[in-house]
């Protein structure tokens, strides 16, 4: 392996598609290994992989599957191996039985989820529509970290925030775009992230450990069988209570002009993108829209969410994306209590643009 | 610059994708915000291939558009695909190669610019540079980017066909040329109409 042959040199601006951006973080972020399924709007993540890999000494397995590929994953990180898989639409659902697997054992399994329209033989196109499946899928209690991207810079810097998170924490780490983003050209910078000063966090192996056990190291249980259900329920009431203290310092999200607010608009991923522009537009129209923008849509920034709601006093929130009420009903659990009143823009699997959120939050006035 | 938005539309093989690519770059070369995404549904396997481009001064929202400043449909079935993308401020471009019923025109527009394109590649130059002249009107038609910019571009992605033969240089630099200069010239009559 020549992991550490520095992928990206000096700083250099780029014009790049999403997918061609999640390729280069990864090896940026000294990725090691990926496996994968080729599915549309996600192809080019391994098409680049397999391009650039062998230039870098990273390796790549095309699996029989997606549930093989996300399971190989489990396999490769519990090795110690900085791996990573990517994929969309019914490959997300396949791969929900690893996913589950990796949070139960608490694996740093980074995943590329590029959303297309369902079902499986649906859209190969744009949607938000894998939000509930991202979020919560599996059986399990959702404990995951979930980015979600509005820009191909982001796109960059959160593949590399992405393996670093999965390995500090030992959460499964999810980077959720979309087809639009998966495809698009649009200019960012890549970077070195040492030079930026972003520590890479080390890779370890989670088995194999050197000594022996009860002389010199205590067992590594890596447990994915419980005989007992009272053996499960305290492995997960910790998991949680661990997920819960370490949420503050992974929420992100993104607040603009919310303050003295009448109205808020509330997106996530390239959505926000055109929350931004209305709120522009509406602003020079004098009305006073802000929006909010959860970044971890898991775990879920509630708490500045609702301190947004009550330092602007607004007493109207418009939720808009491309899915009918994925983001809606995450945030509703989310802010339980508040009376502020919630209208919808719902264009599942359709592009929504500034225009759209103009009109319907003037018919809200 | 402001926005400016266009739809290009054609059938498979029409090379739209690679001009909206190439015009891209250019944008992006000139340090103009950019975005170019392409249609990539199953009607890319057999349909209407459609490329939409946005360039900018400034921060680009939605990667997809309602309306577009101009939409270039370079099939029949281009025509009733983009027909949406047209309204009262849009020029609306077809190749003049192929006949439109005026019942298919879309329903808004600011000018309907019909370009002899496709007999110009065919008769002057080669087939091969439709799609170059076709870039040239995006020119002429927006000046989205500099003439410079767009020759620049080609030079980037075509170089190496170029080096071994330095006729094909000649070829598409003069395609996209005498696209520029169409659509200026459709431009100043439609404006004296």
């Amino acid at each position: 392996m020549q992991a550490n042959v520095k992928v990206v040199g000096d700083t250099k601006k780029s014009f790049l598609t999403g997918n061609e951006a999640v390729t280069w973080a990864a090896l940026a972020a000294g990725a090691e290994m990926m496996f994968g399924y080729p599915i549309t709007p996600q192809n080019e993540v391994m098409h680049y992989w397999t391009r650039l890999a062998p230039k870098y000494g990273r390796g790549f397995l095309q699996t029989e599957d997606e549930i093989s590929a996300g399971f190989t994953v489990c396999g490769a990180v519990q090795a110690g191996t900085k791996a990573f898989t990517a994929t969309a639409g019914p490959g997300n659902v396949l791969m929900q039985e690893p996913f589950g697997m990796a949070e139960a054992m608490r694996l740093p399994l980074f995943a590329v989820i590029q959303q297309r329209g369902g079902p499986s033989s649906g859209t190969v196109i744009y949607s938000q529509q894998e939000v509930a499946l991202t979020t919560y899928g599996g059986n399990g209690e959702g404990h995951r970290i979930v980015y979600s991207t509005a820009t191909h810079q982001e796109i960059y810097d959160y593949t590399i925030k992405g393996f670093n998170t999965a390995w500090k924490y030992r959460f499964p780490t999810f980077l959720l775009g979309d087809g639009y983003q998966a495809k698009m050209r649009e200019p960012l910078e890549m970077y070195d992230p040492e030079e930026r000063g972003i520590e890479i966090v080390p890779t370890y192996p989670l088995l194999g450990l050197e000594g022996h056990i009860g002389e010199n190291r205590e067992p590594q249980h890596l447990c994915n069988i419980y005989s007992l259900e009272e053996e499960l329920y305290d492995v997960v009431l910790r998991f949680a209570e661990e997920y819960e203290k370490i949420s503050p310092e992974l929420i992100e999200y993104k607040e603009n002009q919310c303050d003295d607010a009448d109205i808020i608009i509330l997106s996530h991923g390239v959505v926000s993108r055109a929350a931004d522009d209305a709120v522009k537009a509406l602003r020079a129209q004098g009305i006073k829209a802000g929006s909010f923008r959860p970044i971890t849509l898991r775990p879920f920034p509630q708490a500045q969410l609702r301190e947004a709601i009550a330092k602007s006093g607004a007493k109207k929130m418009l939720i808009a994306e491309s899915a009918y009420g994925q983001l809606d009903r995450l945030t509703k659990q989310e802010i339980y209590g508040e009376t502020i009143k919630i209208e919808n823009l719902f264009k599942p699997g359709v592009g929504i643009i500034d225009y759209d959120i103009i009109n319907k939050i003037k018919s809200m006035l | 610059m402001a926005l400016v938005r266009i739809a290009l539309a054609g059938e498979g093989g029409q090379g739209v994708q690679s001009v909206a690519e190439i015009l891209a770059e250019a944008a992006y070369d000139e340090g103009k915000q950019t975005i170019y995404i392409p249609n990539f549904g199953l009607e890319q396997r057999g349909g209407v291939s459609i490329a939409f481009i946005q360039a900018s001064d400034e921060r680009i929202g939605a990667p997809k558009f309602n309306k577009a400043d101009v939409v270039i449909a370079l099939s029949e079935r281009a025509v009733s695909r983009t027909a949406t993308y047209s309204d009262s401020n849009t020029l609306y471009v077809y190749d003049s190669g192929f006949k439109v019923d005026e019942e298919d025109y879309p329903r808004e527009y600011k000018q309907i610019i019909g370009l002899p394109a496709l007999e110009t590649a065919n008769k002057e130059l080669h087939p091969r540079v439709f799609n170059i002249i076709i870039m040239g009107a995006v020119i002429g038609l927006t000046n989205m980017v500099s003439f410079e910019s767009a020759k620049n571009a080609l030079e980037n992605k075509l170089g190496h066909k170029f080096e071994k033969n330095p006729e094909l240089r000649d070829l598409n630099f003069r395609a996209l040329e005498m696209g520029k200069q169409m659509a200026e010239k459709s431009l100043q009559e439609g404006g004296a109409k």
